[in-house]
């Protein structure tokens, strides 16, 4: 009797590299599946397809054709006569600061992200032994409160007469509140709060997958300890951090949510604009313009930190 | 591109609503936030896009033979009735916002009149306007925000008022015979009236201001909060400096920007949310909606509220008859009942606003009415400006002023 050939991608057990090839072969890739499994798993993608069809294609076209156009009377929106002129407004240099910003806290956020969340992936990963997944559980708690709900608690925290400021001041630290709400500093530490879990878990996944005699090798062949983890342990796991990367900046970037809430006179980011030209200003095709092009800039570093991961996972 | 989607237009009302409706809930004290912080990425409404060019309403029965409003007849009687006296229909559909109106207002008159009121309610503009649509969506009477009168003329939703059955139009104050966002009160009549101002805490602003020009102050710096909200800001801003807060003016315009690029290094936070910004003590001295005081004085007792001498900005909600209305004779009778002296007066007890109503305020509450925050003096008022709806142009400019401003 033959084996029975694995469904799609689906059927696959072991995770791994192997995870990409099956899906490649789903896709029409290298190997061809038979002509019934191909059906099976066109089926299955119909709910995905619809899905992005329906929540990103239909949404993102109609900005884009929007953004083309112009406002009308009523500040109705007129396709009359389509120009680049809201591209042309949304170059203009008054945006850099703003911009600036959100690249600086989007950045920020990241690189602190993967900083706290590597240590913690990497601990459950190699010491959490039975506990692996009620840690990862943990990690995850935060989201079972509201993401604004968890904001506004920070700005109980950091306030003058916050949880922060008081213990200061009771220990002596400072006689006046130190000013932290309204800051870069409650700005990123609201992000790196927020999207932190979104970069514990990739991380946890490539690091859990990496063979420990790998690194074992490397130790037997007189690798230091600093010299197995840059040498071995690092490079393997950049799949992990790559996509942690991608997934607290392009949230990180995008966020408008965050600066409202904890951010001060100074923190503006390029989303917030966005949101403001949609709704204050009442002019969607400018709006529809800026955040386009703040699009095609977070596509643009996608693809950057795509380029890497893929040469990573060929090389495996 | 192609042209295909040719005289299409796409109705940005919805995107309006969003934006007045994160200013109501801040007024109204309703902890929604949550709500429309989370809706604002939605794309649904443009999907739901009407076009605006609006099928055209059939003008009221025509009006304004006693166009000549108000002050003039201070008359002894505070209430009046249209003569003769003409039948109203059995019911009458009203939309109101939540808890805002006088527990008696309605039964009143309903006893009054035999008419049976049908009440609905709203929390905020998104929800009321989707409704209400171009012709009152089988209500005939709601409330909107002064400011969107126009467009809501432009769109033919509204009917023109029929002055004769609103005899007490003579209690109407000599400041709303005429307002910019609808001359001559033609399609609607004021029904509550609010300001902008500025709460301090008496406990770090020891010498009592006076002035705007207390938020320009270097030693209340990075403990000054402002409103996120252009039209109020720049506003401030121009009447300070002695100018229309809907200047045209470009040349004003820049003066204003650069006072406020001043005053940004001091400025601690901008938002809309004024109640957290001075009930959480960081900001001493603040921007902020009026009718949000009493809650901030809730959690900190120190705050108080005053008009800048210089002038201020205060914004109104309006009662209005829809052009598909069913009830019209009935909902002008019962605008006509609400411009009663006694009925107003009544109102404003219960809801603490005030209204537009002059001969009303023999009967309001003494406390009500010696609390500037809600009765500002004759003098304050008379120096306030309503922000009106600046139109594309212009408000291009403030924009890109307040971008400017890295805001």
């Amino acid at each position: 009797m033959a084996v029975e050939p694995p469904i799609g991608g689906l059927a696959t057990p072991a995770p791994g590299p192997s995870d990409i090839d099956a899906a490649a072969a789903a896709g029409g890739g290298r190997r061809r599946a038979p002509i019934g499994n191909r059906l099976v798993s066109g089926i299955l993608l119909v709910p995905g397809i619809a899905w992005l069809l329906v929540f990103f294609v239909v949404p993102v076209a109609m900005i884009f054709v929007v953004s083309f156009g112009s406002r009308g009377p009523l500040d109705s929106i007129s396709l009359e006569h389509l120009s680049l002129d809201n591209y042309r407004r949304a170059l203009d240099p008054v945006f850099l600061p703003t911009l600036l910003n959100s690249l600086r806290y989007a950045a920020a956020t990241t690189i602190l992200s993967l900083a706290i969340g590597y240590p913690i992936a990497y601990w459950i990963s190699r010491y959490g032994g039975r506990n692996k997944t009620l840690l990862l559980i943990i990690v995850m708690l935060p989201f079972w409160t509201s993401y604004l709900i968890r904001t506004y608690a920070w700005q109980i925290v950091l306030r003058d007469n916050g949880v922060v400021n008081s213990i200061l001041m009771a220990i002596g630290v400072t006689s006046e509140p130190i000013i932290l709400l309204n800051t870069d500093f409650s700005v990123i530490l609201g992000m790196t709060y927020g999207f932190l879990p979104f970069a514990i878990l990739p991380l946890y996944v490539s690091i859990d997958r990496l063979d420990p005699a790998l690194v074992a090798a490397a130790r037997d062949l007189y690798a230091s300890g600093r010299a197995a983890f840059l040498h071995v342990t690092l490079p393997l796991t950049m799949p992990g951090i790559i996509a942690a990367s991608i997934l607290t900046f392009i949230p990180a970037i995008g966020d408008f949510v965050t600066p409202d809430i904890l951010g001060g006179s100074e923190t503006t980011t390029i989303a917030k604009v966005v949101q403001e030209l949609f709704l204050q200003g009442r002019d969607w095709p400018y709006g529809a313009a800026l955040g386009f092009m703040l699009m095609l800039l977070t596509l643009g570093g996608t693809l950057l930190a795509i380029g890497p991961l893929r040469r990573e996972v060929g090389g495996l | 591109m192609t042209h295909e989607h040719d005289g299409s237009t796409i109705d940005l009302e919805q995107a309006l609503d969003r934006y007045l409706l994160e200013r109501r809930i801040t007024r109204r004290q309703l902890l929604e936030r949550i709500g429309a912080v989370g809706a604002a990425a939605a794309l649904a409404p443009i999907i739901a896009a009407c076009t605006s060019s609006a099928a055209s309403p059939s003008p009221a029965p025509s009006a304004s033979a006693a166009a000549s409003a108000a002050a003039s007849a201070a008359a002894p009687s505070p209430s009046a009735e249209p003569t003769p006296v003409p039948s109203p229909e059995a019911e009458l559909n009203i939309y109101n916002w939540t808890e805002y109106i006088g527990e008696n207002t309605i039964p009143s008159f309903e006893a009054k009149y035999g008419v049976k009121v049908n009440l609905d309610f709203f929390a905020n503009t998104d929800e009321a306007y989707a409704k209400l649509g171009n012709d009152g969506g089988g209500y005939d009477l709601s409330f909107p925000i002064s400011v969107d009168i126009p467009a809501f003329v432009a769109k033919g939703a509204l009917l023109e008022l029929d002055k004769s059955l609103i005899p007490n139009l003579k209690n109407l104050g000599a400041e709303w015979a005429d307002p910019k966002y609808d001359p001559g009160n033609a399609h609607s009549m004021p029904y509550m009236w609010w300001t902008t101002g500025i709460g301090y805490d008496t406990t770090k602003v020891t010498d009592t201001p006076t002035s705007s020009k207390a938020l320009w102050d270097p030693r209340y710096a990075k403990h000054i909060g402002m409103l996120d909200d252009y039209q109020e800001v720049f506003g401030l801003t121009l009447i300070q400096l002695g100018y229309d807060a809907n200047t045209s003016d470009l040349g004003q315009l820049d003066e204003a920007t650069a006072l406020l690029e001043q005053q940004k290094p001091l400025v601690r936070v901008y938002t809309t949310n004024t109640r957290e910004m001075m009930s959480s003590k960081d900001n001493w001295i603040g921007h902020i909606w009026g009718a949000d005081i009493y809650t901030i004085q809730e959690s900190n007792e120190n705050v108080l509220y005053y008009i800048p001498e210089e002038g201020g900005v205060k914004g109104s909600d309006t009662m209005a008859v829809f052009s598909g209305a069913q009830h019209p004779i009935a909902a002008h009778l019962f605008i006509n009942h609400m411009l009663d002296a006694h009925v107003s007066a009544d109102n404003t007890n219960f809801i603490y606003y005030m209204g537009p109503n002059a001969a009303a305020k023999a009967f309001i509450d003494p406390a009500i009415l010696s609390d500037p925050s809600v009765n500002p003096d004759q003098e304050i008022v008379a120096k306030l400006q309503e922000l009106i709806d600046l139109g594309p142009e212009l408000r291009d400019e403030y924009q890109k002023r307040w971008h400017q401003l890295g805001r």
